[in-house]
């Protein structure tokens, strides 16, 4: 009987099947796709691409590349659950490895932005590569106040951008966030894949991004926006509250990337708006503030709504405690969550408008989001301790 | 000739029997009365005790069953619940789920009190079947139980959602910057308390026509109050408002914000 034999398999390499890279694309115009299209011909050979469009095609308009249908986003500001599990099935269906996923608005990507995400995750030294997009100071504000001094001090992770719209996925990160996005069972749940990275033990890459045009939700009421976004990352903080509350050692800084220099800018009828909508919500809503947050932080809110509103400045330590205090209430459920994060709104408008008043005097915003990220770091045994007795005595 | 009274005399002693013999028989009389009276009042307190007590034996009978029978559904719907994961089911992406206490448990408890109150609701009913209540006005009041139950429950569920609502409006108005948020906020409430009010009575029967008058009133000055208030005060900001909605329903997509556009100056909260 004949049999094979197995030192002529082990002489010959493996032949490799499948993509080595899918890339999932969100819906653009025609013309920025054909664009987008041509940059990564240039930096990937044509047949380890897999193109995976929400754009209509026809097989004929390029015939050199291999473009597969994505189903459509259920958002057009960022990445949902449905992308993440659409994403991994096409990968599996078509034995891609790796996963580039561009978000909403990609076509402002430059060239070395979508080789510095492809290449590491292609070359294996980190599962999750994100950019740090370089925004203006008035921009991604939610990230800058809650998402990233957040991340950072539960996560023990530097990571700028939280919630990035463009990633670079190993096959283990991919099939991680697909799982996570079932678990959810809804399409349009966030999905949170730094915290998913840092808790699987996966390496994550930062990598700069210089242009980005970043989409803004159809919905640009910021209580649509800050509900949405702080409910999702609480329940998932809450979720992985057995990893975070150990002590971990955060990473060292990374190095300080060139920025352009920073301009402040008047804003003063904005800035006005929001401490006056602040000093309202101070005079109307101390009874659900007061059910929520420890009479010591009352204290410095009431200190708060007697500044003015040119030299109104939230001082960091005080931001802390009550972005932790609100997280401590949203897993008690001391009041209803709508409820409670309808209240956080002036607050952090109140943060806004101190973040303003501080770029217009000309310091730079990005200290000014370390230094409030620091303070978060700095308050985390608060919150562990209220984590594990929220009824001890607290001041 | 005989004196008249002397005849008179004559005759009542006649009618009237020796002091001795009167103190006897009337003793035996007195007797004989009390206990015939105390008899009949035994009899009767006993009679009604008989006629009522089949009606209390069907009241706590059904009262335990459901009770058990509340016990029962309330384990095994914990049990069923817990096995088919129905809090993680349910709490995917539903952050705002605000009671402390998880559904499973919720859903229990409540299975649970339902059953007693419905055992609660027979058992009166059983009660009221089983004895004619014309016969003892005293318990004629029982049926009435049931619509006090109702409205003990109207106004609990009225008053938690006044505050609810409250708090929702107060804010919502917050952040919209309305000034006179905490007005709007109690107008709110106020129209919720005095509709659960007007409910309360009209469940336990009180007041009648009165009732629905005063309700329809206040409810209706609440009601003029307020679309004053906001007609008024705030027209200016309801027709900006209105403006934006429209503005904001035209746009089928976001605009494009390459970086460096005019665009950049505007506050981007995302």
């Amino acid at each position: 009987m004949a049999t094979a034999d197995p030192i002529s398999d082990l002489s010959r390499p493996p032949a490799r099947t499948g993509y080595a890279l899918l890339v999932s694309i969100a819906a653009l115009p025609q013309e920025q796709f054909d664009g987008l299209l041509a940059r990564l011909q240039e930096l990937f050979a044509p047949e380890d691409l897999l193109i995976a469009t929400q754009n209509a095609f026809t097989p004929d308009t390029y015939p050199s590349l291999r473009i597969v249908n994505a189903p459509p986003s259920s958002t057009s500001w960022t990445l949902t659950a449905g992308d993440f599990v659409a994403a991994n099935e096409l990968a599996q269906k078509h034995d891609a490895r790796h996963i580039l996923i561009l978000g909403p608005e990609c076509s402002s990507l430059s060239a070395d932005t979508l080789r510095e995400l492809a290449t590491p995750v292609i070359s294996g030294s980190v599962d999750l590569a994100v950019p740090n997009y370089r925004l203006p100071a008035n921009a991604g504000l939610v990230n800058s106040a809650i998402l990233y001094p957040l991340t950072r001090a539960l996560f023990a992770t530097r990571v700028r951008y939280p919630l990035a719209i463009d990633l670079g996925l190993s096959q283990r990160m991919a099939a991680r966030l697909a799982a996570a996005g079932q678990r959810l069972g809804q399409n349009d749940s966030l999905i949170w894949p730094v915290a998913e990275a840092v808790t699987s033990g996966f390496n994550i890459g930062e990598f700069e991004v210089d242009q980005r045009a970043l989409p803004q939700p159809t919905d640009p009421d910021i209580r649509t926006i800050l509900t949405a976004i702080t409910s999702s990352l609480f329940s998932d903080i809450e979720s992985k509250a057995a990893y975070w509350q150990r002590a971990r050692r955060l990473p060292p800084p990374r190095p300080e990337h060139l920025r352009p220099a920073h301009t402040g800018s008047e804003r003063t009828s904005e800035v006005v708006s929001m401490v006056e909508g602040f000093r309202l919500a101070y005079s109307n809503l101390q009874e659900i503030w007061s059910l929520v947050l420890p009479p010591a932080t009352l204290v410095g809110l009431k200190r708060l709504s007697v500044m003015d509103a040119a030299s109104f400045r939230m001082p960091d330590p005080l931001w802390a405690r009550i972005v932790y205090d609100f997280l401590v209430a949203f897993r008690l459920r001391t009041i209803n969550r709508g409820h409670l994060l309808g209240a956080l709104i002036p607050l952090y408008l109140a943060w806004v408008a101190g973040h303003i008043n501080l770029s217009s005097s000309g310091t730079d915003p990005e200290h000014h989001i370390e230094a409030v990220a620091a303070a978060f770091d700095a308050d985390k045994p608060y919150l562990v301790s209220r984590w594990r007795w929220p009824d001890r005595f607290n001041p | 000739m005989i004196h008249p009274l002397h005849s008179m005399a004559v005759w009542i002693q006649s009618q009237v029997p020796p002091l001795s013999q009167l103190t006897s028989t009337d003793n035996n009389s007195v007797l004989a009365h009390m206990s015939e009276a105390l008899r009949q009042s035994v009899y009767r307190v006993l009679s009604l005790l008989i006629a009522v007590l089949p009606g209390l034996l069907a009241f706590f009978v059904a009262f335990l069953l459901f009770t058990a029978l509340g016990m029962g559904v309330s384990a095994l719907l914990r049990r069923g619940l817990a096995w088919a994961r129905f809090d993680e089911r349910l709490f995917r992406n539903r952050s705002d789920w605000a009671p402390s206490t998880p559904p499973t448990e919720l859903v229990a408890r409540a299975s649970f009190w339902i059953c007693l109150l419905l055992g609660l609701l027979i058992g009166v009913s059983a009660f009221d079947a089983s004895y004619a209540s014309a016969n003892a006005p005293a318990f004629a009041v029982l049926p009435y139980l049931t619509h006090f139950v109702g409205a003990l429950i109207v106004l609990l569920f009225g008053t938690l959602i006044a505050r609810f609502l409250a708090r929702s409006v107060l804010i919502s108005a917050v952040n919209a910057q309305l000034q006179y948020a905490r007005f709007l906020s109690l107008g709110v409430k106020w129209l919720v308390l005095v509709l659960t009010a007007a409910m309360v009575l009209d469940h336990l029967e009180i007041g009648g026509n009165i009732v629905e008058l005063a309700f329809g009133i206040v409810f209706g000055g609440i009601v003029l109050t307020l679309s004053l208030a906001v007609g008024l005060g705030s027209r200016d900001l309801v027709s900006r408002s209105l403006e934006s909605q429209l503005e904001r329903s035209d746009r089928n997509a976001p605009p494009l914000t390459p970086p460096g556009t005019a665009s950049d100056e505007s506050i981007r909260h995302f």
